[in-house]
């Protein structure tokens, strides 16, 4: 009866819609049906019933790496633009108290580490999930971030979009869930979303052709091809830490200092080969996997997670061998040995449900000012024990192994959250370990940029003598004047441990003139407990050196949160 | 007085180091380096260190983008190379935890560590000084370290003569508290209190080096330093001390300006202030008249030959307010250690142990170290260095001594020293690579191989048995005393020796160039030959230095 694009346009409309909305819809069409005019004063008259005032709306983002911030602050502008009157907050900054008084409510979120939320989200999420269903009057629609070759693909944007569903509140529109390329599904989502709500567009009309969908390409993200010019362990003999320090080039690669270098590492051929041959499947038949199909072989050394499965895959495995199996993490290889596939068949069937290897993200350590088409890393080689047996790493193994001329392909993934300020801002760089790597970037492009502003850099590792990562570029830039100080921390080199945290306290008052005097400070390197102990560490300061109590230093540190001058990459 | 109109950069360093102090403190909170700046670099010697860096990992770690790898070395003021076993065993627990570990007996009859790093060497200063021990001014343009006949069986008044190096010690240290403050925390005084009459505040133009020898044994090479006191012994009775000026062995490549000298006696002296008055005028005499231009000359030996002993002498008299009588006799019979068991005249027994290159350490197949510190640990033996890089196990009562035979046994040490070869024994290599910056081919590393590779050319011609004083540095600043062997080896470039033959067997004659610039098989070759020779050509007796001599191979 409808013509095939507009029974698409239905049915999509009707299958993302939620029981409310279906309710909703329902009503709505009885109603043009009953007064037999058009759609367009059909749709006018029904929204000026409901809400004649202006659509005030409040969108808000949870963030880690600026995305979610950067889009949620252009969506607010199109909102603008179109006469809703918007408010603009990041979730860490928005007060759960009033959200009782909100009527539209979009939640721009990414995701981060194994599906979770971003930081700066979870306080939000906490919240809501302590309190009572009854946020009948709130309408919401969630926008979600990700990137799809992780294994959990925006979860976080679906357990928000589920958790205020559960809570009582109202989806006025379908979640977006959108990859790394989101520009275009995000804003086409969006001009869904408002027009559904004001009375000024024709929703129906604008549904129907929703022409983003179809017509706009997926673009993916731009993929480098990097040839390794050197690779050298910094680490000098005798240490108990392996850090290379490894330069790619890329031509043609663009990016800022404090963004990362992302890489999809490949499995090892051993370790593909152990797969085969216990699956007892044929290495070269084509196998479909989320939609694109290539050999197994293929398949398995670059697509798949076969190392140190999550218990959620292990437990799929015991459904498909029918057979019981702990919920731990454990390798395929193992479970294959302990809990064999019947035949080659079932092995497919495990095929489907092992996930993406996910994308491995190193803090890039050059700037493009200082070396055009290239790259730098700073890789920690990642040691454990297994069984008494000393295991590696998959992505930090295989970059560590990486020999000069190899090449490999990694990915851009900027981080518009840590970026340097004008030149003439000083700034305080804290970065243990691998830590160091954005700030040799800075450091680099502040040299490059002959910027005015200070620099001072704490630096800790374990012993001076084998673990002083850029030893010789750090004093190189201290006796040019780009450093203005540099303090070291080396734990293990003395009874007492002494790390970055105890430097800052020792210079506490000439961090808090820093600081009172403008300066930006970044944080990088180990989420738990460097950071936690920083920030400590850095309220203490502000109390004593300020003369202020445990709470106004925390205001303080806030403060400095929401300009933008304490900003932090860890992990 | 002296011509000394470019002072070198030293001088400037020293008269402004505030007596000593320099920027050390500065330099030790630097966290970006392990170095010290370069100003400290020259005083911090006066505090017994020297900074060096391993320079066999210069490259690799530049790769790394590491500094170099910096660390320091510790020398021990030990007057006379004494220690008593709780001192040994306060040295063995600092050496392994804040130095490399290996115990390095020098040519002085002292003992270095090495890679200390920066952060360490206040607590290594600090645990020596609880024992008792201090680096005061065995570095730097100062009196070094006293060198003294170590053998107590020598003669029933070695402890007399042993004395005399700790009380010139003590009289020519310097007397600022640079030391005390800097390293052990002790509070500062006023700086202006500190005035040192003997070394104001320029200190000496360079090093300066006293030795004593006991008669028949050179074991200390008394002509080689720059102040030698020969003591003469009539009747068992100490009378005092023949006085020789001017040694000094140091040279430099390329440089003609530069040689080694023996020491002059210039005479006699008898009562201990007077022995005292004279050492003390020497080196002030050294101070005013020393060059202070061009470190390269400024040794004393230098002095000397400018004005000429006589005029030397007679201004140190001037000074003292009395005469020098003329030398005594004394004759040389000796420089080799009593390697074994030895009994002095009050029936304590002495072992004399085979430390090659001086290096105390632990291997699989010798585990000297620990052997060391379970002796010194029962208390019952003092340890005693010797200026050819042994250790002596001393004092021993009779009744204690086959205890320490035991350990000794148990590790091999006893079966080490007696089987060592007389060619192995009579040899001394400098430290050279991998710390020493000065050294331009392996010193102590590679002798040891080397000796392997003449062992058997020795023994073709029959000549194992024969005592051969052999010594090899890895430049020309001769820290084996290179040029008081009968074959001396002096480092040119990596694996390139000049060849010295021709000094004697008790170190009163240097020697002189023979071939240079020889690789190892080279060195083979000439050595095959020249034993051959010497085999046949020989007087009956005489030693091999001789032989080169007469037979003027030199
Ligand atoms: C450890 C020792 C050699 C050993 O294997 O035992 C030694 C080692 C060094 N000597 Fe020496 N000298 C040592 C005995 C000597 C001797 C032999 C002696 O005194 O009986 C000499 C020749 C005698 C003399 O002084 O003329 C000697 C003449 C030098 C010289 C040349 C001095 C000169 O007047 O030309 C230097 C270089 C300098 O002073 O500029 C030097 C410098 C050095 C330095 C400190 C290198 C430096 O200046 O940076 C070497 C440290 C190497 C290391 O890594 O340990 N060393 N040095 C000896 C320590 C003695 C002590 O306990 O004080
Ligand atoms: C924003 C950001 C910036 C970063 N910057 C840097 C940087 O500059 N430098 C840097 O080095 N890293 C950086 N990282 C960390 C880096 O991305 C990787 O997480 C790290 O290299 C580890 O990855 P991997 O593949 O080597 O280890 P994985 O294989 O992922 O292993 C990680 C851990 O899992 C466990 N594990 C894995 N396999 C097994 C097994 N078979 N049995 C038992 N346990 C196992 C171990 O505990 C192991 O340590 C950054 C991360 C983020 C998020
Ligand atoms: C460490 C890390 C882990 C991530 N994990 C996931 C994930 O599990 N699932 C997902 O869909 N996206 C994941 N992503 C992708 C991000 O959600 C995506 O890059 C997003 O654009 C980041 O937005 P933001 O800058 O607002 O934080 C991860 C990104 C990073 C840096
Ligand atoms: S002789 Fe030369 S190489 Fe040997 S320790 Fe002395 S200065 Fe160094």
């Amino acid at each position: 009866m409808l013509a095939t694009v507009k029974q698409n346009a239905f049915q999509e409309l009707v299958s993302g819609a939620s029981h409310e909305e279906l309710v909703w819809m329902n009503g709505f069409l009885a109603g043009v049906l009953s007064v037999g005019g058009s759609l367009q004063s059909a749709a006018g008259s029904v929204a000026l019933a409901t809400d004649p005032a202006p659509v005030k709306l409040t969108i808000v983002y949870g963030t880690e790496t600026g995305n979610a911030k950067g889009l949620a602050t252009r969506l607010a502008a199109v909102a603008k633009q179109q006469g809703v009157r918007v408010k603009l907050a990041g979730l860490d900054q928005y007060r759960t108290a009033d959200l009782v008084k909100e009527s539209y409510f979009v939640v721009v979120v990414s995701t981060q580490g194994d599906g979770d939320l971003p930081v700066t989200a979870v306080k939000f999420y906490e919240y809501l999930k302590q309190q009572q269903p009854g946020f009948s009057h709130l309408q919401f629609a969630v926008l979600a971030l990700g990137d799809s070759s992780y294994p959990l693909f925006c979860k976080a944007g679906e357990d928000i979009d589920s958790l205020l569903e559960e809570k009582g509140a109202r989806r006025f529109f379908r979640i977006q869930k959108c990859d790394t390329d989101y520009e275009n599904d995000a804003t086409t989502w969006f001009r869904e979303a408002l027009s559904s709500l004001t009375q000024t567009s024709d929703r129906a009309a604008l549904v129907a052709s929703s022409p983003a969908q179809t017509v706009v390409q997926k673009t993916g993200r731009k993929i480098y091809q990097g040839t390794v010019l050197s690779s050298v362990n910094l680490n000098d003999q005798g240490s108990a830490k392996e850090t290379y320090h490894i330069e790619i080039s890329a031509e043609g690669v663009v990016y800022e200092p404090g963004d990362a270098l992302g890489v999809v590492p490949e499995n090892p051929q051993h370790l593909v080969l152990e797969v085969l041959s216990l699956s007892g499947a044929d290495p070269e038949k084509r196998i479909s996997y989320k939609g694109a199909e290539s050999t197994l072989l293929h398949l398995l050394k670059t697509k798949l997670n076969l190392v140190y499965l999550p218990e959620r895959v292990v437990r799929k495995y015991a459904e498909v061998v029918q057979q019981d199996i702990p919920e731990t993490r454990i390798g395929l290889v193992d479970l294959l040995k302990i809990y064999p596939v019947k035949d080659a068949a079932q092995f497919e069937r495990i095929v489907e449900i092992l996930e993406p290897v996910a994308p491995r993200l190193y803090s890039i350590s050059s700037a493009l000012s200082a070396n055009e088409d290239e790259v730098h890393i700073t890789v920690a080689k990642d040691r454990f024990e297994v069984n008494g047996e000393t295991g590696y790493g998959l992505c930090s193994g295989f970059l560590s192994s990486l020999s000069e001329s190899s090449a490999f392909s990694f990915y851009i993934h900027p981080n518009r959250q840590f970026r340097l300020p004008a030149p003439e801002q000083d700034v305080i760089m804290i970065g243990p370990g691998t830590g160091i790597a954005p700030f040799r970037s800075f450091l680099a492009e502040r040299d490059a940029q002959m910027a005015s502003g200070r620099n001072w850099l704490f630096f800790g590792d374990q012993h001076f003598v084998t673990d002083f990562l850029y030893q010789t570029e750090l004093q190189n830039w201290f006796e040019t004047g780009v450093l203005t100080r540099i303090n070291t921390a080396f734990s293990r080199d003395q009874e007492e441990k002494v790390y970055v945290q105890h430097k800052m306290l020792a210079q506490a008052a000439e961090l808090y003139s820093w600081l009172e005097t403008g300066a930006y400070l970044y944080v990088c390197g180990a989420k738990e407990p460097m950071s936690i102990d920083v920030e400590n560490t850095l309220l203490r300061i502000v109390s004593e050196q300020g003369g202020k109590t445990e709470d106004q230093a925390a205001e303080y540190i806030e403060w400095l949160k929401q300009s933008s001058r304490y900003l932090k990459d860890v992990y | 007085m002296s011509d000394n109109k470019n002072l070198s950069a030293v001088e400037g360093i020293k008269q402004k180091s505030k007596g000593l102090r320099g920027t050390i403190q500065e330099s030790l909170r630097n966290e970006i380096t392990g170095s010290i700046s370069e100003d400290d670099q020259s005083l911090i010697k006066f505090h017994g260190m020297y900074q060096q860096d391993d320079r066999d990992r210069r490259d690799e770690r530049a790769a790394k983008k590491l500094d170099r790898l910096y660390s320091f070395m510790i020398r021990l003021r030990l007057p006379g190379g004494f220690l008593t076993p709780e001192q040994w065993v306060a040295l063995h627990h600092i050496a392994g935890d804040y130095s490399t570990g290996v115990i390095k007996i020098t040519t002085r009859q002292t003992v270095q560590l090495h890679g200390l790093i920066k952060s360490k060497i206040k607590p290594t200063i600090q645990a020596f000084n609880s024992a008792q021990l201090d680096s005061i001014a065995t570095c730097g343009d100062v009196n070094r370290n006293v060198a003294c006949a170590s053998h107590p069986k020598q003669s029933p008044v070695h402890e007399q003569v042993f004395a005399y190096a700790d009380k010139i010690s003590t009289l020519l240290k310097p007397k600022t508290r640079a030391y005390y403050e800097i390293w052990l925390d002790e509070e500062k005084i006023s700086e202006r209190s500190e005035e040192d009459p003997l070394y104001q505040d320029r200190y000496l133009p360079r090093k300066f080096k006293i030795g004593i020898a006991i008669p028949p044994n050179n074991d200390s090479d008394v002509f080689t330093n720059d102040l030698g006191l020969i003591a003469i012994i009539e009747d068992g009775v100490l009378q005092g001390f023949n006085i020789a000026i001017g040694g000094g062995l140091g040279t430099t490549h390329g440089n003609q300006d530069t040689y080694p000298r023996l020491g002059t006696v210039i005479g006699f002296t008898d009562t201990e202030e007077k022995v005292l008055k004279m050492v003390y005028e020497v080196l002030t005499v050294q101070r005013d008249y020393g060059n202070r231009s061009d470190r390269k000359l400024s040794r004393l030996k230098y002095t000397v030959d400018k004005y000429g002993a006589d005029w030397f002498r007679a201004e140190v008299e001037k000074r003292t307010g009395f005469k020098l009588e003329a030398p005594k006799p004394y004759t040389f019979t000796q420089r080799e250690d009593y390697y074994g068991w030895e009994e002095n005249h009050e029936g304590l027994w002495y072992y004399t142990l085979f430390v090659e290159n001086g290096r105390v350490l632990d291997t699989d197949d010798l585990p000297m170290k620990q052997a060391l510190l379970d002796i010194a640990q029962t208390g019952k033996a003092n340890f005693r260095f010797t200026s050819n890089q042994n250790l002596i196990l001393s004092d021993i009562k009779k009744k204690d001594k086959k205890k320490i035979q035991e350990i000794l046994d148990r590790a091999g040490l006893i079966r080490h020293t007696e089987t060592a070869s007389r060619i192995r024994k009579n040899a001394m290599a400098c430290v050279a690579l991998n710390t020493c910056p000065l050294a331009l081919a392996e010193g102590q590393r590679y002798l040891p191989d080397l000796i392997s590779r003449i062992e058997p050319i020795l023994e073709k011609h029959g000549l194992s048995d024969e005592q051969i004083i052999t010594r090899m540095t890895g430049c020309p600043n001769g820290c084996a005393r290179p040029y008081a062997a009968e074959i001396g080896f002096i480092g040119t470039a990596y694996g390139r020796y000049n060849l010295y033959l021709g000094g004697d067997r008790y170190g009163e004659r240097l020697n002189k160039l023979y071939k240079e610039s020889l690789d190892e098989p080279a060195i083979l070759g000439e050595l095959d030959t020249l034993f051959g020779e010497f085999k046949h050509g020989r007087h009956a007796g005489e030693p091999f230095g001789d032989f080169a001599v007469r037979k003027n191979w030199i």
